[in-house]
């Protein structure tokens, strides 16, 4: 049975320069009753908005959402979101930032202090009522913005990353902890939803892992999730799953064949998109990549070893990849001969290297051709303009800025950025 | 029997000091008490009473008490005012983004335009209005000090409005508070402390008007109302030195216990609600907010609260309020009405324009010209002042703002001193000065600097102290001389706050260009050419073409200037030298 259901949802924002950016095209999504279900994608790829959808924080553009059935409108009285950046009230005491919201439904005073309190105590808050949250550690506030949320007996609770911005220990306490309250099946909440960057807590949470991306970004498969609970990370039936959700994600994103080679007529027109990985970031990667046997390392190694989430190692080696200083077969990342010898080379020649790169990427072909043509005095404004028509799909403010970092790196150009002007070098 | 009361209401407050404070604090807050009660009936027979443009000032010292209680109650009630216009054009302007649009740049040039310029023709309307009682005179007081400090209190919580972050906004969502609970939980406490500082601006810009408007003479007429402000100048006037110094001691005794007793304990309470986490260790911390925080009187209304709040029965759930369908049609109804006023306003002022136009129309080229010479004046004493001002605060506030144990032990004095009104002993000074036979032009400027420094002190003072101490070490470090790490490190850290300053500044210098270009003193008049003494002098006249061509060329010449030369400065130092980022 279906709790929510969104059908043939699409989000698109209004960007800078008339710009029209599409976040989400076409996604047909259940929550089934009594479900941990989680979301993984890259950066940028619609998670956190989907949840925000799907809780009435945000209408579609298009399609619709479902609860038990009916067509939802406005905010969903039974979701009740938990935030990555907490979102604790800071002038309110624990106990006030809980009553809050049961306030808020103008319920009477006893019952608002009851269930508080009731909230409190699920999540081991007693003796830290009277606290504020600039005194609580960042697990600690966790805890309270779960508790605010679980006072309101929601059917769905909708989570948005919530460990990220919580130390190791703490979130893995806190992911058992709501694991128990969610497998209590008298009691609401029904489903778990859950946002997550770390597919290990995906796969030890999740009924079902619903991975998304691509630019618009949709759901690219569905995972199903049958390990019994509870779950040992260390069995060889968790790790079997984390590897086939690692070799999914690297198919999807590092694709060995290019998928869709633009048409020949278009070839003109269409530009890369930029992957937007700071230049220090590549750099990073090649060097560790230097320290591996043979300059060969799984992708998802290089998650472990670095501590990087692995949306942000997938941005930087697609960024190394476009400059063509590494390769991906597969889900590994090698060294490409060029790679080599820029690990190899002194600063100088790093540049020279760098440069030459750039200038095989169509991208920077066309800026630099642009401050040609204004006479080596190209507007901010006008660039952007001109990405706005030629990237409608990109994030303008984004790929501006890599642009502009990975063209300072190379002296391909400079940025004046007080006057809003690139220059040749 | 009373000393029973006090015990139950600040007994817990004892064990916070070694003796016994409770009696006489409390005996201060009853006659405080008593005091404000006496004042609201002795203004309520002012505002009713007949009126006398030449109000007979007691010069005796016991008199002086009443004085002060007129004048506190008429600063009291523009502040009462000032602050319901924040809360509804602020309100509206965030809100409603059809009103944002036209309010904003209106507030803007509101508050850029020297008010003081608009004081002789507001009071010549309101006598004209209101013949009879003395309620023009009181009313034109009120206009003057709330148009000198609602806009910047609008402004402040205007942007706290606007900057509210968003996952406090989608909290509020998401959890559906309504309205009243989304301003009472979140909107009202974010935008406290920009507010309370504000207003703690704008009161003290207050008192400096009240003085002003209070003894405001125009040659042979003299508008008076009874307050401390006049009280001075009929000191001055009668050359009675112990009225002029107890008046001037007054003041500072209610500027001190105003900071001590007010200001100090708001400060304190609006820190709970900044959004930084970090505590800043010189956290504002005031000895009357701890007493009431541990008083029993305190816990004892929480108990009150609590019990009427189990008390409530809660009205069921309106479950339309829900779905975002149905409020579009409430929403609509309310920005048609929105629209409706703005019309209206809109109106006004066209109006306004028309009328001012063919007022205007009647003022000849000679007198523009006289005018504009006039202006120019004015201008080069503003600019000569600021000067002098930027000269003696740079290097004291650079001091001041880099010895954190110096700024400690200074920065209350400065507190006490900028918010004591100087305009209240610009008689006397000019007085003395023209009797050293310095003339009324220097002194004009020397009068300027005293009412403009300290707004360029503190905003040194603050950029001073905003300098990272990584910067700062690396100037050491490196072994910078004196001088280089002044030109490449410290002035240009400080640049944007003396930008803010210097805005500020020159407002201020304009506003004082009026009451300083032309004193009476001594039975005496002295005027010295400028846009300041044209004003005054065509008041006098009661030329209504001529008064409303200066007031307007000197709310033109200070946009205009605003826009021409800080703008660009501001800009700049916000782009170029700013250490946010």
């Amino acid at each position: 049975m279906n709790l929510c259901e969104l059908k043939g949802v699409q989000m698109r924002f209004p960007g800078p320069k008339g710009q029209v950016k599409r976040v989400l095209e076409d996604i047909n999504l259940a929550v089934k009753v009594d479900e941990v279900l989680c979301l993984v994608g890259p950066n940028g790829s619609g998670k956190s908005t989907l949840l925000r959808i799907l809780s009435g924080l945000l209408q579609p553009t298009k399609g619709e959402v479902r609860w038990h059935g009916e067509k939802l409108r406005g905010v969903n009285q039974s979701v009740s979101m938990v935030f990555q950046t907490f979102a604790l009230v800071p002038w309110m005491t624990v106990e006030e930032n809980v009553r809050m919201v049961l306030r808020a439904r103008d319920l009477a005073e006893e019952e608002v202090r009851e269930k508080a309190a009731a909230a409190i105590h699920k999540v081991g808050l007693e003796g830290f009522e009277e606290a504020f949250p600039r005194e609580l550690s960042r697990g600690t506030k966790q805890r309270v913005g779960v508790a605010r949320a679980l006072a309101v007996d929601p059917e769905i609770l909708v989570m948005d990353d919530p460990f990220s911005q919580v130390d190791a220990l703490t979130g893995e306490a806190l992911r058992q902890e709501i694991l128990d309250i969610w497998s209590d099946a008298d009691n609401n909440p029904s489903s778990v939803v859950l946002v997550s960057h770390r597919i290990t807590e995906a796969v030890l949470m999740a009924d079902r892992i619903a991975i998304l991306g691509g630019t618009p970004s949709a759901i690219r498969t569905m995972v199903e999730n049958p390990l019994p609970r509870p779950r040992d990370p260390r069995s060889a039936g968790f790790l079997r799953l984390v590897d086939q959700l690692h070799d999914i994600i690297a198919s999807a994103e590092l694709p060995d064949v290019q998928v869709s080679a633009p048409q020949p007529e278009l070839a003109d027109d269409v530009l890369e998109p930029l992957p937007h990985a700071h230049t220090a970031d590549i750099l990073g990667l090649l060097e560790f990549l230097d320290t591996q046997q043979g300059g060969n390392c799984d992708l998802f190694h290089v998650v472990t070893h670095t501590h990087v989430p692995f949306e942000k190692v997938l941005t930087i080696v697609k960024g190394a990849e476009m400059l063509e200083l590494v390769d991906t077969p597969r889900r590994s990342v090698v060294l490409t001969a060029l790679g080599k010898k820029f690990v190899a080379a002194d600063m100088d020649a790093r540049k020279d290297i760098w440069k030459a790169q750039l200038l095989e990427l169509k991208l920077f072909r066309v800026v630099r051709d642009l401050i040609e043509l204004h006479e080596g005095e190209l507007k901010q404004d006008e660039l952007q303009h001109e990405l706005a028509v030629r990237l409608p799909m990109e994030n303008l403010e984004l790929t501006f800025g890599t642009l502009v970092a990975w063209g300072r790196f190379g002296e391909l150009f400079a940025y004046r950025e007080d006057r809003g002007v690139l220059t040749p070098e | 029997m009373l000393n029973r009361v006090f015990d139950t209401m600040w007994g817990q407050a004892n064990a916070l000091f070694a003796f016994r404070r409770r009696r006489w604090l409390d005996l201060l807050v009853l006659v405080a008490l008593v005091g404000l009660m006496y004042g609201l009936v002795i203004v309520g027979r002012e505002w009713t009473g007949a009126q006398r443009p030449t109000v007979e000032i007691d010069l005796r010292v016991t008199a002086l008490p009443k004085y002060m209680l007129l004048s506190i109650v008429r600063a009291g009630v523009a502040y009462l005012i000032s602050i319901t216009l924040t809360f509804t054009l602020a309100f509206w302007a965030a809100k409603d983004p059809f009103a944002e649009r036209l309010l904003v740049p209106i507030l803007d040039i509101l508050q850029s335009v020297p008010i003081l310029a608009f004081l002789p023709p507001v009071i010549l309307a309101m006598l004209a209005i209101f013949p009879r009682s003395n309620i023009g005179l009181e009313l034109s007081a009120a206009i003057l000090i709330v148009t000198c400090q609602a806009w910047n209190m609008i402004f402040s919580f205007y942007q706290s409005l606007k900057t509210i972050p968003p996952e406090l906004e989608e909290l509020a969502t998401t959890y559906q508070l309504n309205w009243y609970q989304r301003v009472r939980w979140i909107e009202l406490p974010l935008a406290t402390p920009g507010l309370v500082w504000n207003s703690m601006v704008s009161v003290a810009n207050g008192w400096f008007f009240l003085m002003t408007a209070e003894a405001f003479s125009q040659g042979s007429l003299n508008f008076r109302l009874a307050g401390i402000g006049s009280y001075m100048q009929a000191a001055v006037d009668a050359g009675d030195t112990t009225a002029k110094w107890s008046a001037v001691v007054a003041m500072l005794l209610l500027v001190v216990v105003l900071d001590r007793l007010l200001w100090k304990p708001v400060m304190a309470w609006s820190q709970g609600f900044q959004l930084d986490e970090n505590l800043r260790p010189e956290r504002p911390k005031s000895w009357i907010l701890d007493v009431w925080r541990r008083s029993r009187f305190r816990r004892w209304l929480e108990v009150v609260r609590s019990e009427w709040l189990l008390k409530r029965i809660p009205k069921p759930k309106d479950v339309a309020r829900m779905l975002p369908q149905e409020p579009e049609q409430r929403k609509r109804a309310a920005s048609f009405l929105a629209a409706g006023l703005l019309a209206l306003l809109l109106l006004a002022l066209a109006f306004a324009g028309f009328k001012l136009w063919s007022i205007l129309s009647l003022v000849n080229g000679a007198d523009w010209t006289r005018l504009l010479k006039a202006g120019g004046m004015s201008l080069g004493r503003v600019l000569a002042s600021t000067a002098l001002v930027t000269l003696w605060t740079i290097p004291i506030g650079l001091w001041i703002g880099l010895h954190p144990a110096v700024a400690k032990r200074i920065q209350p004095i400065v507190q006490v001193s900028a918010s004591y009104p100087v305009s209240l002993l610009f008689a006397a000074i000019a007085a003395w000065l023209l009797k050293l036979k310095i003339g009324l032009g220097i002194t004009s400027v020397l009068l300027m600097v005293l009412s403009t420094q300290w707004y360029l002190l503190f905003n040194i003072i603050a950029g001073a102290q905003a300098i990272p101490s990584d910067l700062r070490e690396m100037g050491k470090a490196f072994r910078l001389t004196r001088w280089k790490r002044f030109t490449t490190l410290y002035f240009p850290a400080i640049f944007p706050f003396l930008v803010t300053g210097w805005v500020t500044a020159t407002g201020g210098a304009w506003n004082a260009s009026i009451i300083t270009e032309f004193v009476s003193g001594d039975g005496k008049t002295f005027a010295t050419f400028g846009l300041g003494s044209e004003l005054q002098l065509a008041t006098a006249a009661g030329s209504i073409p001529l008064i409303t061509a200066s007031s307007l060329l000197m709310a033109g010449l200070v946009v205009l200037f605003n826009r021409l030369v800080w703008l660009p400065l501001y800009r700049m130092a916000e782009t170029r030298y700013t250490l946010d980022r």
